[in-house]
């Protein structure tokens, strides 16, 4: 199964929730539990619909696009920031055009499942 | 047909499905409507197309120097900031982002000139920050009608937040009620 959702987060029950989420939908996913993971996979030819958590130690969610499109790996990827804050902090100041879609946690898995639905039909154009 | 009436839609993050949700509900309308998301390339153009496979109106990136046309919805291209003319023309220009965001929906709706006739409506839709806010603004002072989406239905509710603080917002509502909004305000295309 090709993989087409990538969640970056530092905590793994999310991980594990949107893992479970994306296999019973068919939707092929890979976990990353840092920044850096993310590049490497992006690195490794990753496309597809990116759920990045913005709080994560070391480089957070903002930081880690920031790298994305300093090192062109943002093409042919949608973004959606995962987060339990009310309002994201003004760290995303300069990637927000970058960032497609903002979910709060915890999530309804419908509505992740209708939005990542939505977003790969878009991914699929890219290619 | 050169568009008399225009609908201007400033929105960013939590936009493409919100404005999926809109068009569609929205019948065809006799004005033009452009859309500023805040959205880079080449994501601009799929979402365009992914919004036209939905709109019962085409929807198509914004191009340098074209008359907005009624019936037809535009996207604002990624990477430039949007203008119009009096005649409603597209300037489309590099420059400093505004709001930390380009296109932004302040530059588009500042440039708005008031009309001697048809209608003008300004809407603000979920976003990060305030961009928008001195824009409906401005539609306000130019005679326009002004919309900004409610909090429950918004993603994020700083942009619509924003431009209902400043006061010169007209209707705060969802976007289904906007569909409707428009449909009410606007005659349907002939």
């Amino acid at each position: 199964m090709a993989k087409q959702v990538m969640i970056v987060d530092d905590n793994r029950y999310v991980r594990d929730s949107v893992e479970i989420i994306c296999q019973g939908e068919n939707l092929g996913v890979v976990t990353a539990t840092s920044g850096a993971e993310c590049l490497q996979e992006l690195e490794a030819g990753f496309r597809g619909v990116i759920l990045m958590d913005v709080m994560m130690p070391e480089m957070d969610g903002w930081d880690t696009i920031r790298a994305m499109i300093e090192r062109k790996l943002y093409p042919g990827n949608v973004i959606v920031m995962l987060t339990g804050m009310g309002e994201p902090d003004t760290k995303m100041d300069g990637v927000q055009e970058y960032v497609t879609d903002y979910m709060t946690k915890p999530f309804n898995p419908e509505e992740l499942v209708e939005s990542l639905r939505y977003y790969l039909a878009l991914v699929d154009e890219l290619q | 047909m050169p568009c008399r009436n225009l609908v201007v839609i400033g929105v960013s993050t939590g936009g493409p499905l919100t404005l999926r949700e809109i068009f569609l509900r929205l019948t065809p309308l006799n004005a033009a409507i452009l859309v500023v998301l805040h959205i880079a390339p080449p994501m601009d153009a799929r979402i365009a197309k992914g919004l036209d496979a939905v709109s019962a109106m085409p929807v198509a990136l914004a191009q340098h120097g074209e008359y907005l046309a009624s019936g037809q919805v535009y996207l604002a291209p990624g990477g430039f900031h949007l203008r119009l003319d009096p005649q409603y023309r597209v300037e489309l220009v590099r420059g400093e982002r505004v709001n930390y965001v380009q296109p932004s929906v302040d530059v588009t709706m500042s440039s708005l000139h008031r009309q001697l006739h048809g209608i003008l409506v300004g809407a603000v839709l979920t976003g990060m920050g305030k961009d928008g806010a001195e824009g409906i603004r401005h539609v306000k002072r130019v005679g326009g009608i002004t919309i900004a989406q409610d909090q429950k239905t918004s993603t994020i509710y700083g942009m619509p937040k924003a431009a209902a603080q400043t006061g010169a917002v007209d209707f705060v509502l969802s976007p289904a009620q906007i569909a409707d909004k428009l449909t009410q305000l606007i005659p349907p295309l002939a």
